[in-house]
């Protein structure tokens, strides 16, 4: 019988578990060894299993794309990713320097700009940033925290070297499909949780709400938290309901949230109004608050940012945080590390250029069939040109949009980002993968152990993102005896 | 709590309750069809009268037979009454107060609801339907079983017990209501000695004809049906039964206002119904009028704790 592993391709990037075909890596070595004993069937009904569970648990993201469907069922990849704890402590560590660098930044940004004028950054970028909300000037949220979820993307490119791609420091989401997978993976594979010390996550909802409640205006008494959601069309919906739940705290849309003329955030109960004091607001600025930002907006709370300007409640993140998920702002962040901490930083950037310094544009627009293109302030890797995949059309038509707004563009080298065994038709073939750790920050910064990884299902497909049909595995960290 | 959620927990308890009613209204009517002689003029018909849907019937189907009937009532997602719809909209609502309940909770209903998804062409052929029919049946018991098994009793176990009382009562009134049609149409032919037959197929649809047996030791006949459907205080779809739980949650939930004391005299009207030699005309009037009380009820729910206006 053939193996499920015959023909599995190393020399495409990095491969996280396999050195090659016949040679797994040291992280690696337990799970292949497991996966050898099981044949191709059992392999098969292992993943019928998890479709059904996911059918079941009702786990889903919506594309919009998907007309009619607002609950597709999350791709899910059972094969998990595997980082040793060795490693991922200095990843770890990494992450925390990074997001306090960044909350330091978005504080500076809002207050003195001791940053720009030390000349570190063109002031221009701060005040063009669509995300630079005057609003918010003055303003000192609890622990001078401004990002207090943060959700970072790393990739592992083929010199074996996690950088870090983005931050995402508005409302980034996935995390519940990071504890979900993992609920998954114990239903299919709970053998290997016998033999394998891997890190638990499930903590992370106690985490999160800690979080909140350190943030909270008043500390006396109990702490009443919501989370905000824009409702249940919105994509990440279920995620919304899934922590609010998991939290035990209250799902709120902003129909019912009432601001008085105290400026104090109610809800509307079953009792009358009732006071509420952290908002987990999975909303974007623009849309928290009509009497302040896009007037249109049905999903927010009027005189939202009243309640918060007055100390009243606690939002997090803290409206204009958004100013630091930037990808111009992106290539300023270790040198944030070096100025706000004195600190060298512990994960590196992947070389951008910015498309604003008319020397970075030239080369941009000069070797834009190698590079990746991204929007500044996109996410979800809608309107980015991944030069060596994209048409000579499409090329020159990405060189006139770029020419138009240079400032919102910025070009990275096309990363040759690593890959794992993904099971594609009972077989296991290579996948390219990215990581999503969650970190919080409020009176303590605490990071999950591992994050979302995310795959890109279609073969050589570089586009992991779930709202373009990316799929998602579980993450493992694991203690091999080297604590 | 909030208002909001209070209501789409009301609502789901509802839609699941409908949900159950529909499959087991359809199950006994299908039932009671066996035992009847063909040459009988009593059909599908009857089932889309007891919720006036025959016009929006009539809007989409031609004839009134078996295979178009069971479609309308049970498939039909275009039919907002239909078990399909119901179950899809208490799909919906649970989906959306998912902090509040039992994750099992959500699996359940999200599973009956995906089974009743990829089945729903079967329910034209009596014997799949059967088991489609059993298979909801047993889903929304487990659903029940389970939140009564796993919820504390707090504010939104007292809305999901509310909700489901008030479809309950509003069900048993609309059964009531098959039996005066069916009588109505019996009275003059042969039917008539079907009519042991027909009033032990309404208990059969509200599970009552063990309970009756038990209670009654008497002949199953048309006044004794109806007194113990209507009055009866032990049977958990008997009306009277439900206002009791009804008045329970209502008590249990804070800002009740008149509420309590709106279902008190509910509780007298329904005491004082006569269900001795009541005639056809007499009978629906009293359901029509059961009715539109229920309705009433279920308003001022709504405009007590659904509906807060905040005075910005």
């Amino acid at each position: 019988m053939k193996s499920i592993w015959e023909n599995y391709k190393t020399d495409v990037a990095y491969d996280e578990l396999m050195f090659s075909e016949y040679q797994s890596r040291p992280v690696s070595h337990q799970l292949c060894r497991y996966l050898d004993t099981l044949k191709k069937e059992d392999i098969d009904k292992r993943k019928a299993a998890a479709e059904l569970a996911i059918m079941e648990m009702g786990i889903s993201f919506t594309v919009y794309s998907d007309e009619g469907n607002i609950d597709r069922a999350w791709p899910f990849d059972i094969i998990p990713r595997i980082i040793a704890a060795k490693e991922w402590r200095i990843i770890e560590k990494g992450l925390k320097q990074r997001l306090t660098a960044l909350n330091c930044f978005i504080s500076d940004v809002y207050g003195e700009q001791a940053f720009i004028k030390a000349g570190k950054m063109p002031g221009e970028i701060v005040n063009s940033s669509k995300n630079f909300r005057k609003e918010c000037v003055g303003m000192k949220p609890k622990h001078n925290v401004w990002a207090n979820i943060c959700g970072t993307d790393l990739v592992r490119d083929k010199d074996g070297i996690m950088y870090v791609l983005e931050d995402n420091l508005r409302v980034p989401s996935g995390v519940s499909y990071m504890l979900e997978n993992r609920v998954i993976t114990k239903r299919v594979f709970p053998e290997l949780f016998q033999d394998i010390d891997i890190q638990p996550i499930d903590d992370y909802p106690t985490r999160l709400h800690e979080m909140l409640t350190s943030i909270a205006p008043h500390q006396n008494g109990q702490v009443t938290c919501a989370v905000l959601t824009p409702g249940i069309y919105n994509s990440a919906y279920f995620e919304h309901a899934y922590l609010a739940q998991q939290m035990g705290a209250q799902l709120v849309e902003g129909g019912d949230l009432v601001v008085k003329d105290d400026d104090c955030v109610y809800m509307k109960t079953i009792q009358g109004l009732e006071k509420v004091d952290v908002i987990y607001r999975r909303i974007d600025d623009d849309f928290l608050d009509p009497e302040v930002f896009r007037k249109d907006s049905t999903l927010g709370v009027k005189g939202l940012m009243r309640a918060w300007k007055a100390g009243n409640v606690a939002l997090a993140n803290a409206p204009g945080a958004g100013v630091a998920d930037d990808k111009v702002v992106y290539a300023y962040v270790p040198e944030m590390i070096r100025y706000f901490l004195n600190e060298e930083p512990i994960l590196p950037n992947v070389p951008t250029y910015l498309c604003s310094n008319p020397d970075d544009l030239e080369y941009v627009l000069d070797h834009l069939a190698e590079l990746v293109v991204k929007p500044a302030n996109e996410s979800g890797g809608y309107g980015m040109l991944v030069g060596p995949h994209a048409t000579e059309k499409e090329v020159a038509s990405f060189r006139d949009i770029i020419k138009k707004d240079p400032r919102n563009y910025i070009a990275q080298p096309t990363l040759s980002i690593s890959t794992a065994p993904t099971l594609c038709k009972s077989k296991l073939e290579p996948r390219h993968i990215d990581l999503r750790p969650f970190i919080l920050q409020g009176q303590d910064t605490f990071v999950t152990a591992g994050g979302l990884t995310r795959v890109a299902l279609k073969k050589g497909s570089l586009v992991v993102n779930s709202s373009q049909g990316g799929g998602s595995k579980d993450t493992w960290i694991i203690n091999m005896g080297d604590k | 709590m909030l208002s909001r959620s209070a209501e789409r927990i009301y609502w789901l308890a509802r839609y699941i309750e409908r949900t159950e009613n529909i499959a087991r209204l359809v199950n006994v009517h299908m039932n009671l069809l066996m035992d009847l002689p063909k040459d009988v003029e009593m059909g599908w018909k009857q089932l889309i009268l007891i919720n006036s849907s025959d016009q929006i019937f009539y809007e989409k189907y031609n004839v009134a037979n078996e295979k178009n009937i069971t479609r309308f009532l049970l498939a039909d997602d275009t039919y907002a009454g239909s078990l399909f719809s119901s179950l899809t909209a208490a799909r919906e609502n649970i989906r959306t107060s998912r902090d509040l309940l039992p994750d099992e909770a959500w699996e359940q209903v999200n599973e009956m609801y995906l089974f009743a998804k990829k089945n729903l062409d079967t329910v034209s052929n009596r014997r799949h339907r059967v088991i489609f029919l059993n298979e909801i049946l047993k889903g929304c018991q487990r659903f029940t079983g389970l939140l009564s098994g796993y919820m504390s009793h707090n504010h939104p176990y007292a809305f999901i017990r509310l909700g489901r009382n008030m479809e309950r009562a509003d069900m048993t009134s609309r059964i009531l209501d098959l039996a005066s049609l069916l009588l109505s149409e019996s009275r003059s032919d042969e039917v008539r000695q079907y009519e042991t037959i027909l009033w032990m197929n309404v208990l059969k649809a509200l599970n009552a004809l063990l309970m009756y047996r038990q209670q009654k030791h008497s002949h199953v006949n048309g006044d004794d049906v109806l007194d113990f459907l209507l009055k009866n205080t032990n049977l958990p779809r008997s009306v009277m039964c439900c206002l009791s739980e009804i008045s329970e949650c209502i008590i249990k939930l804070p800002n009740n206002g008149d509420l309590p004391a709106k279902v008190v005299e509910l509780q007298t009207y329904v005491q004082a119904i006569k269900t001795e030699d009541t005639t056809q005309a007499q009978l629906r009037g009293i359901l029509d009028d059961l009715q539109n009380k229920i309705g009433g009820l279920h308003n001022e729910i709504t405009q007590n704790w659904f509906l807060i206006v905040s005075e910005d």
